[in-house]
């Protein structure tokens, strides 16, 4: 098995430690940059795949994504050396003003950080501008916002209209999801887009990415 | 208790400072999976409503030994909130059995049940969902008019005034009032002035729970107020106002938790201990009077595919067999109303429930997030069956063996489920009751489940 094979194998079963050692191995190796992110990509696709036939959970999902990023801490800064892009796009993450859950979003941050996006996480109970400023200070490509709350869900209507009001409506793609929401709703409220789960975000961001 | 409130409060300030991602990777995750394979918890596919009371004994001790060591998060505070075994041995000796609930002629005890215990559960009825505005006192009257409830939580407010109802805005405050009112309307239109409410679900925030506290219009001491939490092991110092403001109105607290299957619990397994220390949780940190558990799938937001109904019934085992704490069962079914799914799901997880030593909370239909789409009917069947199985003595093992029955009628559809219909297609909203072709339905499927040896009483 080669390095980048065991780098693999290491993101998969969450090894962080591994995954740190295998992939300094492999930069000594002067392994190609460009295909070991395509090999670490695979390996979160493969875990993502099992966590969404439930054959691992939230815990080994999210234990992948921190080997994954701690491989991607000692990548990034030779990628950069090299002037190679890696990143997919930019986005600004969080649940609208008074809603405390976490999960949701927490689920769809791992799955996209795992698939090579920038992630911006505000958290939770986020005002709608500081979703909008944040995104204009971070140059951010999309807005994703998680509701767990038919009471909260209004917060994201509150950041279209402030992006419309603003006339920065086109800046940003505007993206929601979240247990209460619905495709209707997301589109009667003027959204780009609105996912069941996480692995539908990273389908619908990777759609209005490549646009 | 009320005194416990302060100790709360000082070691929400004081207690150990941490990160919330810290929490929930190094202590949550870890503290889980350690208790789970200590004390040997597995899961058992073909059992969805096991017999094993020495598992239950386990999750028992699991969930102790992991609200121990792990303790509860404050989110605000960033602090983690401990007791010592002391004193939560105290707490749970200390704690009511039973309580008295609503008032005058309609007051009922709610109190703790026994594992196959004959008594039958005490039923709240509750959609948990959304209604049109102008349509929101029939849907009360109508779910008022039901025999078997004992309680009611809500329909739930979307508007007010032709207005969206935000949290924290003062559009929740309004629409937090009319649902107020229009419960206590309802409630002396139907007859029933004194029934206990758990209210009011349109009040998301601490600011609009603490506005409907009036014992004339509003909600009464002798109601219910719950404190919801979902994110795992958590609290904020909303959670703590709301958990305050109760204790000292006079209201019962009930703690309102659902540990999600295939997050951060893991599988069934953790799920059930989880949920399982969510009533300690809700004991000693929001000092309330009852847990009210709906543990929940990641995928479909129900707790009526296989895996949940194991979970359903452990959690409620470990409960009533190592405790006298008052615990209920919410049901979250994945099929719409008016669908024979939906009543294959209802039967199913009351039955789960009842034999496992639970109260019932029935039921929130389509998996909990399509407007107007619940109806009384759904919960009217869940009550019967849970007073039907209770009462016939049905043990753990023959309901095992229907629960199994009814998941081959619905498990393949899982996926693809019918959305069925809205309250309005279904009822008569001017006499808020069902069409005939709905009552007809529900005998239908009453006969069908009669068969299978669920010995109605009416």
């Amino acid at each position: 098995m080669s390095t980048v094979e065991k780098l693999k194998q290491a993101v998969m079963n969450g090894n962080r430690e591994d995954a740190e050692q295998l992939a300094q191995a492999a930069l000594n190796e002067n392994v190609d940059l460009v295909d070991m992110i395509g090999e670490l990509s695979d390996g979160m696709g493969i875990v993502g795949k099992k966590f969404e036939t439930f054959e691992v959970f939230l815990p080994e999902m999210i234990a992948a994504a921190d080997a994954m990023m701690a491989a991607m801490d000692l990548i990034t800064p030779k990628l950069q050396e090299q002037g190679v892009e890696h990143k997919k796009g930019k986005v600004i993450l969080g649940a609208p003003e008074g809603d405390m859950h976490e999960i949701g979003k927490d689920i769809v941050k791992t799955i996209l950080s795992g698939n090579g996006y920038e992630i911006i996480d505000l958290g939770t109970d986020v005002n709608s501008l500081t979703f909008i400023k944040t995104a204009q200070k971070e140059q951010a490509d999309i807005i994703a916002i998680s509701t767990l709350m038919t009471t909260t869900m209004p917060g994201a209507t509150e950041v279209i209209q402030l992006l419309r009001d603003q006339g920065i409506r086109d800046e940003f793609k505007v993206v929601v999801g979240g247990a209460p929401t619905s495709k209707e709703w997301a589109e009667e409220i003027g959204t780009d887009g609105w996912a069941q789960d996480a692995f539908g975000a990273l389908n619908l961001i990777n759609g209005l990415m490549n646009k | 208790m009320a005194y416990r409130l302060w100790e709360v409060m000082k070691r929400s300030k004081n207690g150990e400072f941490m990160e919330e991602k810290e929490y929930l990777h190094k202590r949550l995750i870890p503290g889980i999976a350690g208790v789970v394979k200590k004390y040997n918890i597995k899961y058992d596919r073909s059992n969805p409503v096991p017999s094993d009371d020495e598992l239950a004994d386990r999750i028992w001790q699991a969930a102790r030994e992991f609200f121990l060591t792990v303790g509860v998060y404050n989110q605000d505070t960033h602090r983690i909130i401990k007791f010592s075994e002391e004193e939560l041995n105290e707490a749970l000796y200390s704690a009511p059995s039973q309580h008295l609930v609503g008032e005058g002629k309609d007051a009922r005890i709610f109190g703790h049940r026994q594992v196959e215990d004959k008594r039958p559960p005490f039923v709240i009825y509750s959609p948990d969902i959304t209604y049109d505005e102008e349509n929101f006192l029939s849907i009360c009257l109508a779910y008022l008019k039901e025999p078997l409830l004992d309680g009611l939580c809500a329909p739930v407010l979307e508007q007010f005034m032709g207005m969206k109802i935000t949290s924290r805005h003062p559009v929740e405050l309004g629409g937090s009032m009319h649902h107020a009112m229009s419960l206590r309307e309802a409630a002396r239109l139907v007859g029933r002035p004194g029934v206990f409410f758990v209210a009011v679900g349109t009040a998301e925030s601490d600011v609009g729970q603490i506005h409907v506290s009036d014992p004339n219009w509003g909600i009464r001491p002798s109601d219910g107020r719950l404190v919801g939490s979902i994110t795992e092991f958590m609290t904020n110092n909303s959670m703590l106002n709301k958990a305050t403001h109760y204790q000292q109105y006079g209201s019962f607290g009930g703690s309102l938790t659902g540990a999600i299957f295939g997050g951060y619990a893991g599988g069934a397994e953790g799920t059930a201990v989880l949920e399982t220390a969510y009533h300690l949780k809700g004991l000693m940190v929001h000092q309330c009077q009852f847990q009210q558990n709906f543990p929940f799938h990641l995928k479909y937001g129900a707790n009526t595919t296989r895996e949940l109904l194991w979970v359903v019934s452990m959690y409620s085992q470990a409960i009533a067999r190592n405790t006298h704490l008052v615990q209920d069962s919410n049901g979250f079914s994945i099929a719409g109303p008016g669908t024979d799914m939906l009543y294959y799901e209802a039967a199913a997880h009351s039955i789960a429930s009842t034999v496992s030593g639970a109260n019932l909370w029935e039921n929130a239909p389509a998996m909990n997030k399509y407007h107007n789409r619940g109806t009384p009917l759904e919960c009217r069947l869940s009550a019967e069956v849970g007073h039907a199985v209770a009462v016939q003595g049905m043990t753990r093992k023959e309901a095992n063996e229907i629960v199994n029955k009814l998941l081959a009628k619905y498990e393949d559809k899982v996926d693809n489920p019918p959305l069925g219909k809205t309250y309005q297609e279904m009822y008569d909203i001017n006499r808020a009751e069902p069409h005939v072709e709905y009552m007809d339905q529900f005998k239908r499927i009453k006969e069908e489940l009669s068969g299978m040896g669920i010995k109605f009483l009416f």
